[in-house]
């Protein structure tokens, strides 16, 4: 088992320990509760040094070592009084120890806990301790960088007690330092305590299963001998070798993980309850946003690290991935939409050398006639109608009617030269699928039926334009000229030499047309239900389509039911090969088969044309080479294998209405800016470069997300700060070209350990999951994996190395706070599905579609998709319907582990793209047949859930609905699955 | 002796062609990087003069075998594999989606072969000078016959 700090998961867990838990998240209380505790006080510091976790030992250390040497002599009631607060205690039953318990102060388990506790009280448990170490190193150590991180109030809470005791202790302390090994009865005490910890430990209102698990989690690992209880000297050695490294020497706060068994119990291993859970989902660090208060929000530009290394050394031992992920267009929460400024004849202020727009950065001097630019501090005259006084602090006197000047996001409105030809109208192509695949599934109806329905939420209008192409093994134009009544049908059979018929009238004005447009849509699925056409010539109706729209580019929507079989870019039917896996010629498989699709991606581009890939057939239609045309427009893929509309017409539904209403922004642009001494040096997403540094971008919307590399360019970097700025040129729906701009700054550092400390693991995640992608287009996926994983172990190593020497780190595994999920993240990530296994772990073109949607996804869903959301349900259907309000409450999330599965239970799966409803074995049938109707007996996988005339039903739809709404980018589509008969208990 | 000195003019000219070539390619790609030239640009006059220059690789190539020069025919032979073993997976031609990855890559690619070709310039010149000095003093150097010592 392998406790991270072996500490934390005893800490909650015995009553005795209590006083423990209570000391790890302060670790003043320890030490102070050490004394008081008296000659419980014994047990009581094996566990701080335990329980401090690897971080305890340093931060702990300052406290814990008074611990010691006070212990015996140790009265210290006022500590006791100290720890008062905690709710944890109360939760077990039986404290062995009645005192200790009391002392106990539950101070740490406020911060960490809320998170934790939720999902079962076991596992709740192991987490606050866990938090609260990080939070202790910084009290303790009272390391100047951290503080600003951590409230005030914390920081104050450990003193209070302590010191009195801590300035006692500390005299005391060194001199005694060679003494420690000597102590042998602390040593003893341990394992008393340690009894007495299963049995606190029982009363938790967990199952009796849980309870072997708890063991594990709770012993430290005496074998380890990392952090026992027992192996209190070595607990005292890392303090013994503080005095040596001096206090202040430790400014790292850092989590660890010991892997190894417990003593006492049968399962080796790590411990479940002691490993970091994003249970939060993605939490993005905040304090770097509290240093820079200008710059942009974060779910616009994110760096995985916010801490810039000054050097190419240090450059070089920090192997995560150094970058930023951009959301340019990312939704805003009502009240915080992106200002639009106009300069109208002002012109954009822009730097005359880097040409970085004016933002909250620049400085003002001279009397306010010239700004420097903050990217290449080149000094710019201001416009006169720009010019404002400068106030005596040297602000503009304006500041407040100038939110380019404040907010680190906002858009400017462009003038003409900006334009290389008017803006374009928001222009929507579909290209349907119409062969006897198509028919049958049902697919055609739900299309038309949908883009009809969205007709009047298409943005743009009056602008709007609209065509449509069929095809099977011809290429059928629909002339919807408005003067028409009904729209004209004209079939092209030659493909070898597609010719547009009507090139005018092809594509039209829908206010103009619109009746026409709704004929046509209303006698789709019936012009062709007798269709028994098998063949598809998808290439030459591509370069019809292509052709129909080169004009005005816009947004190419093709339905896609078949693998192509006529024309240019017929396609073979290569399938997926078994034995291609594992050999050099893996990755072809993956990659586009004909050439023409790439070609054809990079002419649609040119012509600023997006596409985006809807894809149903039930057999291979080869994803590789279709979404190689939505890959480099900017488009996004989506896959419904063996599309059936009575099943997947609502997800189907749903999502096409998402792609054609949600705001766009057309033709755009967007390139990264950033000052003097780095550079961007590679892009990763769904786009085609330009030119080195431009993304072009025909159409973006803001469930697009795009991540970038970055690079030194100088040895040394001699500012104090860099600044980032992204520029997305785009035509607005309305027709006005803008520019939206975020600017960020980050601090440039010279120390790893600041990089470790602002490190973003949200962004470090959605940067390695895109370059993993892209090297499954090299390489074997299993090199793929290997490579990630390599990354992050020597991430973790480095991060080792800047510790190890410091204090003795034993067997343990260390790693930065800011980055405690990142190991669950990248295995997480190689068990997602474009990486997983091989051949038959996932059919090859959900492997690709899925490897396309991960490209484009912005951070938040990313995480979600790689830890998604497990949540009990049961009892809140249950709950009589007063109480119904408490939506809130139930989405709780659980640890996604076998143990957190009750087979009395009801749950749901959600990771943003599928909910699956999970159904125990042994849940009341009364659940299920309200659920689900006189089907509850009736195997799952064929039952469709509907809402049924039940208040248990009705509030199930509920909270489904709640959760679709919550992103609505993508629609999850309810499984259903009941627990197997036979449950295989794997130990965690 | 004419048909000798046929040979080394047109190796000469097929030479300097490929130098062409190579050097164009660079050019076009140094431009790319400037910004000077879109990427579909690029990519077209790029691989417009991809597989000619192939081909007029592998004549030269094999005008060697078929004439006898063996140092010469080994000397160009690595570039024919390279470039046989480029068409045959189909990676010859410039990536329009890709030429910014691919980009550094491609100009190393492109130096080495420039170099290479240089370097076979000089031989090929000092061959067609030999050739021609031969063929146009042959009569004094009869007796001497110092080709024997110098190149075969």
């Amino acid at each position: 088992m392998g406790t991270e700090n072996p500490g934390r998961p005893s800490f909650p867990m015995r009553p005795s320990s209590t006083p423990f838990a209570s000391a790890p998240p302060t670790v003043r209380p320890f030490s102070s509760s050490g004394p008081a505790a008296g000659p419980e006080s014994s047990n009581f510091r094996p566990i701080p040094p335990g329980a401090p976790q690897t971080m305890a030992p340093f931060s702990a250390a300052g406290p814990s070592p008074p611990a010691r040497f006070i212990d015996p002599s140790v009265p210290s009631p006022p500590i006791t009084s100290v720890p008062p607060s905690g709710a944890p205690y109360q939760r077990f039953p039986t404290p062995p120890f009645p005192s200790s318990a009391q002392t106990p102060p539950n101070r740490a388990p406020p911060v960490g806990q809320p998170p934790f506790q939720p999902p079962t009280s076991q596992v709740s448990v192991p987490p606050p301790s866990f938090r609260p170490q990080t939070q202790v190193p910084p009290v303790a150590m009272g390391s100047p960088p951290q503080n600003a991180n951590f409230p005030p109030s914390r920081m104050n809470v450990p003193q209070p007690p302590s010191d009195s005791l801590l300035s006692g202790p500390r005299p005391n302390f060194q001199p005694p330092f060679p003494g420690y090994p000597s102590k042998q009865p602390v040593v003893s005490q341990a394992p008393s305590s340690f009894p007495a910890h299963q049995g606190s430990f029982m009363p938790p209102p967990a199952p009796p299963s849980a309870f072997p698990s708890h063991q594990g989690s709770y012993g430290p690992p005496p074998v380890a001998t990392n952090l026992g209880y027992q192996s209190r000297d070595q607990m005292q050695h890392p303090v013994s070798a503080r005095p040596i490294g001096g206090v202040q020497s430790l400014t790292e706060d850092f989590s660890s993980l010991s892997v190894a068994s417990m003593p006492g119990s049968m399962e080796p291993g790590l411990d479940y309850r002691a490993l970091p859970r994003p249970l939060d989902g993605d939490v993005v660090p905040s304090s770097f946003l509290e240093m820079y208060p200008m710059n942009c929000d974060p779910r616009y530009l994110r760096l995985t690290t916010s801490a810039i290394p000054n050097s190419q050394s240090l450059v070089s031992r920090w192997h995560l991935p150094l970058g930023a992920v951009v959301c340019p267009l990312a939704e805003a929460p009502e009240g915080e939409e992106v200002p639009v400024i106009n300069f109208a004849s002002t012109g954009i202020i822009r730097c005359r050398r880097c040409r970085t727009y004016v933002n909250p950065y620049v400085t003002f001097t001279d009397a306010g006639r010239k700004w420097r630019c903050n990217i290449c501090s080149l000094l710019n005259d201001v416009p006169g109608e720009y010019f404002a006084n400068l106030d005596a602090t040297g602000r503009r006197i304006d500041l407040d009617q100038r939110p380019e000047l404040v907010k680190g996001s906002v858009e400017f409105v462009a003038p003409t030269e900006y334009m290389v030809r008017p803006p374009m109208p928001p222009l929507y192509f579909f290209l349907i699928d119409v062969s006897i695949s198509a028919v049958r599934s049902g697919m055609i109806e739900v299309v038309a039926q949908t883009i009809r329905s969205c007709l009047d939420e298409l943005p743009g209008f009056p602008r709007t334009q609209i065509g449509f192409i069929t095809f099977d093994s011809t290429i059928h134009f629909y002339n919807m000229k408005s003067s028409l009544t009904q729209p004209q049908m004209m079939v092209v059979s030659d493909l070898d030499d597609i010719f547009v018929p009507l090139p005018d009238d092809l594509l039209v004005n829908l206010s103009e047309s619109r009746n026409v447009v709704e004929t046509f849509l209303d006698s789709l699925p019936s012009m062709f239900q007798d269709n028994v056409n098998v063949e598809s010539a998808f290439g030459p109706a591509l370069k019809a389509a292509f052709m129909v729209m080169s004009q005005l580019g816009g947004k190419l929507l093709i339905f896609q039911n078949s693998l192509p079989s006529l024309g240019v870019g017929r396609l073979k039917l290569r399938g997926d090969d078994l034995r291609a896996y594992g050999t050099d010629k893996e990755h072809i498989l993956r990659l586009p088969e004909d050439p023409f699709y790439k070609q054809m991606a990079a002419d649609l581009t040119k012509y600023q044309i997006g596409v985006n890939i809807y894809a149903f057939s039930d057999k291979y239609t080869d994803i590789a080479s279709l979404g190689t045309l939505a890959k480099y427009t900017g488009g996004q893929v989506y896959y419904y294998p063996s599309f059936q509309s009575g099943i997947h017409g609502e997800k189907l539904r749903h999502e096409l209405a998402r792609d054609l209403t949600r705001e766009t922004a057309w033709e755009a642009v967007m390139r990264i800016r950033c000052g003097k001494g780095i550079r961007f040096t590679s892009y990763h997403g769904n786009f085609m470069l330009r030119s080195t540094d431009l993304l072009a971008l025909p159409a973006v919307d803001c469930d697009k997300a795009y991540a970038m590399q970055l690079s030194l360019e100088e040895t040394l970097l001699t500012t104090q700060t860099v600044y980032f700025q992204v520029a997305l040129l785009y035509t607005a729906s309305c027709g006005e070209r803008r520019i939206r701009v975020h600017t960020a700054a980050a601090p440039v550092v010279t120390d790893l350990g600041e990089m470790y400390r602002l490190a973003d693991t949200g962004a470090i995640v959605s940067l390695f999951c895109r370059l993993a992608i892209e090297k499954t287009l090299t390489s074997k996926l299993e090199d793929a994996r290997n490579s990630l994983q390599l990354r992050i172990v020597k991430a973790l190593r480095e991060y080792r190395n800047l510790h190890a020497v410091q204090h003795r780190l034993g067997a343990r595994m260390i790693y930065p706070e800011s980055l405690k999920f990142l190991c669950l993240y990248g295995l997480a990530l190689s068990k997602s599905v474009p990486l997983k296994g091989g051949y038959a772990d996932a059919q090859l073109d959900e492997r690709c579609a899925s490897g396309f949607t991960m490209m484009a996804l912005p951070v938040k869903k990313l995480l979600k998709l790689l830890y998604p959301s497990l949540i009990r349900i049961d009892e809140y259907l249950l709950k009589p319907s007063g109480q119904a309000d408490g939506f809130k409450n139930i989405m709780k999330r659980l640890p996604l582990v076998a143990e957190s599965l009750d087979s009395r239970g009801l749950y749901i799966y959600d990771d943003g793209f599928h909910f699956v409803i999970w159904f125990g074995r042994m849940l009341s049938p009364d659940i299920a047949k309200n659920l689900l109707g006189p089907e509850f007996a009736a195997e799952l996988s064929r039952v469709t859930l509907t809402e049924h005339d039940n208040e248990m039903s009705r509030r199930l739809m509920k909270i489904l609905k709640n959760l679709r709404e919550s992103d609505p980018s993508y629609y999850q589509l309810p499984c259903l699955t009941r627990q197997a008969k036979l449950m295989i208990y794997s130990s965690s | 002796m004419a048909w000798d000195l046929i040979f080394w003019v047109l190796c000469f000219f097929i030479n300097i062609a490929l130098l062409a070539s190579s050097f164009y390619q660079l050019l076009s790609l140094s431009d790319l990087e400037a910004d000077h030239l879109n990427p579909f640009e690029a990519a077209t006059r790029i691989n417009s003069i991809v597989l000619p220059e192939f081909l007029l690789q592998g004549f030269f190539c094999l005008s060697f075998l078929l004439t006898w020069h063996w140092f010469m025919f080994i000397s160009t032979l690595p570039i024919t594999v390279y470039h046989l073993m480029l068409y045959s997976n189909r990676k010859h031609l410039l990536d329009v989606t890709e030429i910014f990855r691919d980009l550094n890559t491609e100009k190393k690619y492109r130096f080495v072969k420039l170099a290479v070709y240089l370097l076979l310039f000089t031989v090929v010149l000092f061959r067609l000078l030999s050739a021609s000095i031969f063929f146009f003093f042959a009569w004094k150097f009869e007796e001497l016959d110092i080709r024997t010592s110098l190149f075969y």
